[in-house]
């Protein structure tokens, strides 16, 4: 009888446990995530080396970094710092660019190189059976690159094409006037690229200059991650890189001025573009901002991701766009704070209103808890994935290392956001983001948004330039 | 293919990844190429169960492929599988609009979807602890789907966006739009998935209900889970939630059509506004994915245009500078598959120039066999590439999803590399001689608009 009941009750709590719950299951405990630990070590001639382990995939990332970029572009010469790093990949003294490609690709590897803001860089993705190969590879462009004439001209020729593309695309173009109309004639207000006028002003012996000046293992960083040991990673940091020498004391890196700058609201007229880019600007924080967590968590909250308010306002209520989001690109000095979207034409002064009322919103009310907590898991969650791939891996830490943030930083990033409160969204969103200090940037066919965009803002205070009348040589954007 | 949401706004190529996910299996020899270690079982309602542990990290993937994709778009609604698609983020019976997103960004996670030719692909990457959470989500949207007539408008303004932001706003969209449509003569493939604007404004509510009960069935998905899990657990929740949704009676609609050979080679000329560089693309018909001449075809599409030692790059961009930007794919799909050459002209280069060098390497490439080592480059360059797809839970679940549904055969996911690595040079040319030098093909040049008559 006993054991009768007992075999019921059992049978009864199965045919309880198959009814389909009309709520989602609740989650099971955590596991927690294994954060890898970063080692390093300066080499004699200054060359700061990292290495962090990751056993999974038999692939290795190695990331050299130069502690210049796009801001140290000359004021005439902009696409100075991007044109350099790139000619790097094409010529040294012992190999031709075809044959640095060839030997290169012959390992399966990935070389490439560029420059960004703060920083310029080369960088190898290999087998980590391959690594020395392609660590030699990396150091030989970084070291001895000969910057060839006819190299040059081809690479400034491929970028003038390049850029003659950009212009005529909505979201390329909008970008490239948001940084004039944010950092003016500054360090950070030119496109990275540089412009078809400026490219052409650049001799062989300012890229030759770029380089003596910057590229130097005491104004270096080598990040190598993935499938390697520290022990490793050191031994061939050292084999290619110890005899390489600095000479005098290394430059100071480029300071630009804190900003105040004038609104503006400026439309480029491109006839016939597909759709209207929008972008609502003002000047952001610098990496190194003590108020670092706060702006990450209220960027998530505005426009990280699909469920921020931008995207629910714009895409998600309204189906006025694909997509909607907004960051803080913090570099040395603050840098800017854009929130972006594309929309039909028709739509485009409407998107900005949004846009314009969200920034308020964020500064003039407290983020309710069950917002809160969400926007927070999902920046953590991010955070976590992102170290999941060497590349992923290597960049956050070059990411900590370009700015001289101790390294250990990676194990408290997840605390830190934990304790942003709403308050401290709110203060930080009212002294950085109200809407009526933004400057908007609309690029697209001005004739199906003008009247609207005048009647939202005012017909004196919008700027409308044809495209073919734009300068971005110049902070007034005109010919 | 189109997706639900992108996080970062593309610059130029849009079908570069596409073009690349054809372009996948590869080995050699010295290396130790780590399998995916997969289980399968099909539960009595007809859905298939894959599932891959990896422990190295406290998340896991759930991934639902639907053997239904743009190919199976009703008849004047092209650009309806994908529509589908993102309605499947709208209601069921116990879910809300978006709640997807609350059991997945919300935790840390992160949800999305993608509608290819063959097949829809729906996906989550969250925390491992939230892995039955997701199962019954993934069971509510497949036995359960509501929608109402105020979301399914908004979300087509949406997919609408989608499409200009793809095909109307980048420069090439209009372009690479193009190219399918003047690829296939009667295969569906020859509609753009992302469809056209009154196409989509001719969709309704009704539509949506009715794709769902033909497409949306046990019978006809395919379930990968990979990542942090228990094997006995998994089975269980997925039996409760998935394995109880009736399979119909019905049978499932198949394309059949059958694309004929191409009798003779043809020329189309397109144009767009804002195109300060010409360019042109020329097709050939191609076998299907599970094609035993797919490895090689992936091999010569590697050796012409994988990286910049590549033919392609070394001959139209660096040496002859008539090109901006260069590609060649070996985009092969369930059915047929296309092979293609493009060029993006340099400044003043006419697209005639590009077209000629861009058939003079195919022609050097049939008539000399590729040497040993430039072989061994393509084949490595295709092996690092799959492996850093392979990085993730997440990447891990495509690969193998693309081997089940596109390649019909999950083992293909770890036989594939011996395949490519088995590709001889003599390989390389035969499939080149079948089907370019046999075949023929369409030339597609794209130019900026003829100027507009008289001035404004």
């Amino acid at each position: 009888m006993l054991i009768a009941a007992a075999m019921l009750m059992t049978i009864s709590t199965l045919v309880a446990q198959e009814a389909i719950e009309t709520t989602p299951p609740p989650p099971a405990p955590p596991r927690a995530a294994q954060v890898p630990q970063p080692s390093e070590k300066t080499l004699k001639n200054g060359l700061r080396v990292i290495v962090v382990q990751k056993r999974n995939v038999p692939l290795v990332a190695a990331r050299l970094l130069f502690k210049a970029g796009g801001e140290a572009d000359p004021a005439k010469l902009a696409g100075l710092a991007d044109l350099t790093a790139s000619l790097l990949t094409k010529g040294t003294a012992t190999r031709s660019a075809e044959q640095i490609a060839q030997q290169v690709e012959a390992l399966g590897a990935t070389l490439e190189s560029g420059a960004g803001w703060d920083t310029s860089f080369a960088s190898v993705n290999v087998l980590s059976s391959k690594l020395p190969r392609a660590i030699s590879y990396l150091a030989d462009v970084a070291r001895n690159p000969t910057f060839k004439q006819d190299e040059i001209d081809r690479l400034r020729e491929q970028n003038v094409d390049s850029l003659s593309v950009a212009m005529r695309q909505p979201r390329a173009l909008a970008g490239f006037v948001a940084a004039r109309v944010l950092f003016g004639e500054g360090p950070y207000g030119h496109a990275i690229s540089g412009t078809p006028e400026s490219l052409q002003q650049i001799k062989r012996d300012d890229v030759v200059a770029f380089h003596k000046t910057w590229y130097r293992p005491d104004n270096a960083i080598l990040v190598i991650g993935g499938d390697i040991d520290a022990q490793r990673g050191f031994a061939l940091a050292e084999e290619s890189f110890g005899t390489w020498k600095a000479t005098g004391p290394a430059p100071a890196a480029v300071k630009t001025e804190p900003l105040q700058p004038k609104r503006r609201i400026v439309v480029v007229d491109l006839p016939d573009a597909g759709q209207a880019a929008v972008v609502v600007t003002r000047p952001g924080i610098s990496r190194l901002d003590p108020a670092y967590n706060v702006a990450s968590v209220t960027n998530s909250i505005l426009g990280g991701g699909y469920s921020s308010r931008l995207n629910l306002e714009i895409r998600v209520k309204r189906g006025l766009s694909y997509g909607a989001n907004s960051a803080f690109e913090m570099r040395r000095d603050a840098g800017p704070f854009s929130a972006q979207t594309q929309t039909k034409n028709e739509s485009a002064a409407e998107v900005a209103s949004i846009m314009l009322t969200e920034l308020d919103r964020l500064a003039t009310s407290a983020v309710p808890a069950e917002e809160l907590t969400p926007r927070k898991a999902s920046l953590i969650g991010n955070f976590g994935r992102a170290l999941e791939t060497s590349n992923g891996l290597v960049t956050r830490i070059a990411g900590l290392a370009l700015y001289g943030i101790p390294l250990s930083d990676i194990n408290k990033y997840i605390g830190g956001v934990d304790a942003v409160g709403a308050s401290d969204v709110q203060s930080f969103s009212s002294s950085h983001l109200g809407g009526t200090q933004a400057s908007v940037v609309i690029a697209g066919d001005a004739k199906k948004f003008m009247d609207d965009l005048k009647k939202r803002f005012g017909s004196d205070t919008i700027e409308v330039i044809p495209v073919k009348e734009l300068d971005l040589n110049s902070p007034t954007l005109r010919k | 293919m189109p997706n639900r949401f992108i996080r970062l706004f593309p610059i130029l190529f849009l079908i570069a990844g596409a073009a690349f996910a054809a372009t996948k299996p590869a080995v050699t020899r010295k290396l130790d190429f780590p399998p995916i270690d997969y289980k399968h079982r099909t539960l009595a309602n007809g859905l298939e169960l894959y599932s891959v542990q990896d422990h190295s990290t406290p998340t896991v993937a759930i991934h639902v492929w639907y053997r239904v994709g743009s190919k199976s778009d009703p008849e004047g609604r092209s650009g309806f599988a994908h529509l589908f698609e993102h309605i499947m983020f709208k209601s069921t019976a116990h879910m809300p609009a978006e709640m997807m997103d609350r059991l997945t960004e919300d935790v840390g996670g992160f949800n999305n979807a993608g509608t290819n030719d063959d097949y829809t692909v729906y996906y989550e990457v969250v925390p491992s602890n939230y892995l039955q959470t997701l199962l019954w989500a993934e069971g509510e949207r497949l036995g359960s789907l509501t929608v109402d007539e105020a979301n399914f408008k908004s979300e087509r303004d949406v997919v609408k966006e989608e499409y200009r932001f793809r095909v109307l706003a980048p420069t090439y969209g209009r372009f690479f739009n193009a190219i399918a449509k003047n690829s296939f003569a009667v295969h569906p493939y020859r509609r753009p998935g992302i469809g056209s604007i009154e196409e989509l404004d001719a969709a309704t509510v009704d539509d949506v209900i009715s794709f769902h009960k033909t497409f949306y069935r046990p019978d006809n998905a395919v379930m990968i889970i990979v990542g942090d899990f228990d094997q006995k657990q998994l089975d269980t929740w997925v039996d409760k939630y998935l394995g109880t949704i009736a399979r119909p009676a019905t049978a499932i609609p198949r394309v059949t059509v059958q694309e004929p050979v191409r009798t003779e080679a043809k020329r189309v000329a397109e144009h767009g506004p804002n195109v300060p560089l010409p360019a042109v693309a020329i097709t050939w018909l191609a076998p299907s994915a599970s094609s035993p001449d797919a490895a090689a075809l992936n091999v010569a599409d590697a050796i012409l245009s994988g990286g910049e030692s590549s033919r392609l790059y070394q001959s139209l961009v660096y040496r002859k500078q008539i090109a901006q930007q260069v590609n060649s794919s070996a985009d092969l799909r369930e059915d047929l598959g296309l092979f293609a050459v493009t060029s993006i002209m340099a400044g003043g280069k006419p697209v005639e120039e590009g077209e000629k060098a861009l058939m003079a390497e195919l022609d050097a490439l049939i008539k000399t066999p590729v040497g040993a080592a430039e072989l061994e480059k393509a084949k490595n360059l295709l092996l690092t590439r799959l492996l850093r797809d392979r990085e993730t839970n997440d990447g891990k679940a495509s690969a193998l999803g693309e081997a089940i549904v596109v390649k019909h055969d999950a083992a293909e996911v770890n036989k594939g590399l011996a395949s490519v690595q088995a590709v001889s040079a003599a390989d390389v040319q035969r499939v080149l001689k079948k089907y370019v030098a046999g075949g023929k093909p369409v030339v597609i040049t794209y130019t900026a608009e003829p100027a507009k008559g008289g001035a404004k």
